[in-house]
């Protein structure tokens, strides 16, 4: 699975721990999750849509899809 | 060096993670002590007694018990990549005892090996958890 985190975390000026503060999760899952080693739960993707304010698919794309 | 040791320390893991975690320690170092006291008072006439004996199992079988449920709520509220390490860690621990009992006990059965002693099993399944452990922590960092 293919995700923009990296890009809008940087747009916002945050830091891989200020991102995993605020999803309560580590910052080695924040790394992990951008490196594509690691799929975030649905819950916690849920989660960082909320946090950017964006629809779960703007985020998040199934590599098979794109 | 430092990205084993940092694996070791689990550095980075949230607060309540920790916490969790001491909470599940304490448990596991409670239950190791409650085992080695009665190894060692085992030795005492006094506690050929089946109402001692009864009691001592009833006290470490619920400290055991315990130290399940910190376990499990430990891994359950745990942060999900580390949870992710921890059952890998688990089922390469749980697979090499396996293998480790299976092949030590066709040896045992040819005559090749003294009787396997089970703190040789608990030792293995410690030892390959932990590697299993750093080796998924650094994987993922």
């Amino acid at each position: 699975m293919k995700n923009r985190l990296k890009v809008l975390r940087a747009e916002r000026d945050w830091t891989q721990a200020n991102l995993a503060d605020q999803l309560e999760v580590s910052r080695q899952t924040i790394n992990a999750i951008e490196k594509g080693k690691f799929d975030p739960s649905l819950p916690l993707a849920f989660k960082a849509a909320r946090l950017f304010k964006m629809p779960i698919e703007d985020i998040f794309q199934d590599e098979a899809m794109a | 060096m430092g990205k084993i040791i940092d694996a070791i320390a689990c550095k980075g893991l949230p607060a309540r993670d920790i916490k969790n975690a001491n909470i599940a320690n304490l448990w596991i170092f409670a239950w190791a002590a409650s085992l080695g006291i009665i190894s060692y008072i085992s030795d005492y006439e006094w506690y050929s007694s089946i109402i001692t004996i009864t009691i001592t199992l009833i006290i470490h079988i619920g400290i055991g018990a315990g130290m399940m449920l910190a376990y499990r709520r430990f891994l359950k509220e745990l942060d999900e990549l580390e949870r992710k390490i921890q059952l890998d860690a688990l089922a390469f621990s749980v697979g090499s005892t396996i293998l480790v009992f299976s092949s030590y006990s066709i040896l045992e059965n040819a005559g090749i090996v003294p009787e396997l002693s089970p703190s040789i099993l608990i030792a293995v399944l410690a030892l390959t958890y932990s590697a299993g452990l750093i080796f998924g922590r650094i994987r993922y960092r």
